[in-house]
């Protein structure tokens, strides 16, 4: 699990990292990511797995929207601002897909869904794997993009200085756009691969919200190398703790980590301070 | 009668030793002179010295009392407080609320604002004492700063270039606020790069360098310490490069 | 002398209005919720408006406060009236436990921190069955009415205990505002260094802040659960209808000014009963969208509140005046 809990997490961290934005909407993508890949396995036939490009692209879409029309306008406001305007995302999305979609459960069948490989006495699910190596191949692209492309130096040009980016003739709102759009595009994408194991509705995406902001925290909000450390140790400790706790208390923990890393290090576990 | 006392002060940041032994004692009364090129370390002594930054190691004792590792607010309240070289007010508040603030450390809201008016006065600020401190200039605010930190009854008031920015006549009036102040019975640390104002109104003059303590005497003394010019000029050299 | 006379007036028709309701409608409903809410939202304010600190975790305290009087009269039989203050104690004791480790914390991670802190507290609720009765949720047990009791057959005296709530704890907000603890969250709120080198001890005032608004709103708990007698972990540590809701309608109203979360209250309180009547019979989810569209609608167009429409509202109009 942790990989894909890296990706979708990415996603956050990348928003916070390039526009100091907490973007409490971002597991809502995670959603529309699920839902898009979950209509193309019913209507086109398409294996969830192989839509991810499809629900990234959507979820892409929406992003730039989102950020051109919507967040640009509070980047300079106050933080209660910023957050509430997410907020108000969050209920619009969640609503918006409850009303068009409906409030069943919805789930996929493939075929090796069932599956499972034998490591000596390990055993692994073929879909966590497949979800898996999927975000691993995510990650590392998104990591080679950001760091050989102009792109991904614009961006983080930008991401340090947005003054000095604008000087430089970097256009600084359509990276916000890129990056945000980016964000929520990955989280879709991770929405995709995890389709084949977890069932979809509209409230899916408040399952996953802690989690996300605890690998991001955990690794530092706005890092991206620390999101996936971060989502590798979220996926040990509940796996941990669903050795000894029931599923409850799992997410107690989990909650507890939270606070605890980000009274103790906000700047994260590994991150360096910004 | 011994006010300030400190004792082998060193603060690093990484790989840059910003502050490094700095020894001195300060009678109660004098006003000293802190000097030295950009960067040698000036505000962040003096940011060391009301508790804002905990040195690596050394000393601090205000009034008999050691200050080191105290809350900023705790060495407020036992008499010693800075103004901020690049201002630090609070914007959206009115000039009176800030400065009136700060009278809180020792008063009611009344009396505070009776004080704060006083100190206000004492800078030549009454005028705007309404207005969103904020919207003032540049020169302005660190008067603002001045009266703030004032206002909070100081035994030993840090000021970190005040005068920075300020037309000549303006600079006299604060040159004499800084002497009346001392005769009030307050001792001055004050950093200057205007040498004339600094040596008029300076009992004594401390150099530092490098987070060095290079020259410490009467500003006659520093001035033709050859060590001293020498780090001026050398500084200057190099800058022309 | 005109404000104390436009208050007096607020008040004086607020307290009338109960009465031209029907006791036992669906109105009066409303009005105890709004008042209630109203005065949720203020407390929040004192935190949120006066240190600046975006709480949204404040279902917590809320939770705590419900649950302590109405475990005290289910096990004790102690009057809720007595519950209310040990709610409180407890809630003042969640609020420092919290605060200690966050109070470092500002923007979004403070407001990151205090919503796990809120699901916490509605897991633990969730899980500590002998206590809380778990998720099935606890019944306020029926007494006789009586004042001493807090108990009434009807709506009406509910609505005016709100509405008490509301004015202590709006006069509390005001005289903090203007006290020395006032001023000392201003200037932390505006630059926690200078305030520390001007003699604030800041950690000591945010802690303060944050445990009189967690004390308050764990009280205001406990009118809750005499008002809907019944809840559940969910409800009561609800992170969307308690911690955001209170926020957003002190955010709506006006941040940090006293008459805001009451602006926010009368608006948003009737409004989301209209939408869920309106459009109960149509498809689910139509109610909150609208809802979100409205928030992000007046995020954008007034990022500070309703207050601003009202204040130039009273600017054009003594213009008007005037001329
Ligand atoms: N918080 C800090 N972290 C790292 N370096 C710092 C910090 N504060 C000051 N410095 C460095 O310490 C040196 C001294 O700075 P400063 O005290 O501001 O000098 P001055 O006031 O004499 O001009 C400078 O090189 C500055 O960059
Ligand atoms: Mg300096």
């Amino acid at each position: 699990m942790g990989g894909v809990y890296a990706v979708i997490s990415i996603g956050l961290t990348l928003v916070y990292g390039v526009m100091g934005i907490v973007n409490f909407a971002q597991a809502e993508f995670l959603m529309i990511g699920m839902f898009v890949s979950w209509f193309a396995w019913a209507y086109l036939g398409l294996d969830p797995v192989l839509a991810a490009p499809l629900s990234f692209a959507v979820a892409f879409g929406i992003g730039w929207l989102v950020q051109g029309q919507l967040i640009a306008r509070v980047l300079k406001a106050p933080s209660v601002a910023q957050i509430f305007l997410t907020v108000g995302l969050l209920i619009v999305i969640e609503n918006g897909s409850l009303l068009l979609f409906g409030s069943q459960f919805r789930s996929v069948t493939t075929s090796y869904q069932t599956m499972s490989l034998s490591l000596g006495a390990l055993f692994i699910s073929v879909p966590y794997l497949i979800a898996f190596g999927m975000s691993l191949a995510c990650g590392l692209a998104l990591w080679w993009f950001m760091r050989t492309s102009w792109f991904g130096r614009a961006m983080r040009a930008t991401a340090q200085n947005p003054m000095a980016a604008q000087l430089m003739g970097i256009d600084t709102a359509l990276m916000y756009k890129i990056a945000f759009a980016l964000g929520v595009g990955l989280t879709a994408f991770g929405g995709a691969v995890i389709l084949p194991y977890v069932t979809v509705f509209p409230g899916v995406g408040g399952q996953f919200v802690v989690l996300m902001f605890t690998v991001v925290v955990l690794g530092g909000l706005g890092s991206v190398a620390g999101a996936v450390v971060g989502g590798l140790a979220v996926g040990v400790i509940q796996a941990l703790s669903s050795l000894f706790f029931p599923i409850q208390l799992q997410n107690l923990i989990l909650f507890i980590v939270f606070i605890f890393v980000l009274a103790v290090r906000p700047q994260g576990l590994v991150g360096a301070s910004r | 009668m011994t006010i300030l006392d400190v004792r082998g002060i060193s603060r690093r940041f990484g790989g840059l030793q910003a502050l490094s032994d700095v020894t001195f004692s300060v009678p109660k009364g004098q006003i000293v002179g802190l000097i030295g090129p950009n960067g040698a370390g000036k505000t962040t002594f003096f940011s060391t010295l009301v508790g804002l930054i905990r040195p690596d190691s050394g000393s601090i004792q205000l009034d008999g009392t050691s200050v080191v590792g105290q809350k900023p607010h705790k060495v407020a309240a036992l008499g010693m407080t800075k103004t901020f070289q690049n201002v630090a007010l609070f914007a959206e508040s009115s000039v009176l609320d800030n400065v009136l603030t700060a009278g809180l450390l020792r008063h009611d809201v009344e009396t505070a604002r009776r004080e704060a008016l006083i100190c206000l006065d004492r800078v030549g600020l009454k005028s705007v004492a309404h207005k969103l401190a904020g919207n003032l200039s540049f020169p302005e605010r660190a008067r603002v700063e001045l009266a703030r930190a004032l206002c909070t009854g100081p035994k030993v008031l840090l000021l970190d270039e005040v005068m920075a920015a300020l037309n000549p006549v303006e600079m006299q009036e604060i040159m004499d606020l800084i002497r009346s102040l001392r005769d009030d019975g307050i001792t001055l640390l004050v950093v200057e790069h205007h040498m004339r104002a600094i040596m008029t109104i300076c009992d004594r003059i401390l150099v530092l360098n490098f987070g060095r303590l290079l020259a410490d005497g009467t500003p006659e003394q520093v001035a033709n310490d050859p060590v001293v010019v020498e780090a001026y000029l050398g500084r200057s050299m190099e800058a022309h490069k | 002398m005109k404000r104390w006379i436009a208050i007096l007036a607020a008040i004086a028709i607020a307290a009338v209005l109960p009465l031209l309701l029907s006791p036992t409608g669906y109105w009066i409903r409303v009005l105890t919720f709004t008042l209630l809410f109203a005065a949720m939202a203020q407390v929040w304010n004192i935190i949120g408006g006066l240190a600046n600190q975006t709480s949204l975790g404040h279902a917590a305290f809320f939770g705590i406060g419900a649950y302590t009087s109405t475990i005290l009269v289910l096990k004790f039989g102690i009057s809720p009236w007595i519950g209310m203050f040990a709610g409180g104690f407890l809630g003042g004791i969640a609020a420092l436990i919290i605060a200690v480790p966050t109070m470092r914390l500002q923007g979004h991670y403070f407001a990151l921190a205090t919503l796990a802190f809120g699901e916490v507290m509605r897991v633990i609720a969730n899980v500590w069955t002998s206590l809380t009765g778990g998720p099935v949720g606890l019944s306020v047990p029926f007494v006789p009415p009586s004042i001493a009791a807090y108990s009434f057959k009807q709506l009406l005296p509910h609505a005016y205990i709100a509405l008490i709530a509301l004015i202590i704890v709006t006069f509390i907000f005001e005289a903090i505002r203007r006290s020395a603890m006032g001023y000392r969250l201003r200037a932390i709120k505006e630059n926690p260094a200078a305030a520390e080198v001007i003699g604030i001890d800041t950690t000591k005032v945010k802690l303060q802040t944050a445990v009189i608004s967690g004390v308050l709103m764990a009280m205001l708990g406990t009118l809750y659960a005499q008002v809907a007698v019944f809840f559940d972990p969910d409800t009561v540590f609800s992170a969307a209808s308690i911690s955001i809701r209170v926020a957003l309608i002190a955010i709506l109203g006006g941040v940090g000014t006293a008459i805001g979360p009451i602006l926010g209250a009368l608006f948003i309180i009737p409004v989301e009963e209209l939408m869920n009547d309106l459009f109960s019979s149509g498809a689910a989810g139509l109610s909150q969208l609208i809802f979100g569209v409205i928030l992000i609608a007046v995020i954008l167009w007034r990022p500070r509140g309703f207050i601003t429409v009202f204040d130039s509202l009273m600017a054009r109009f003594s213009n008007k005046a005037r001329s």
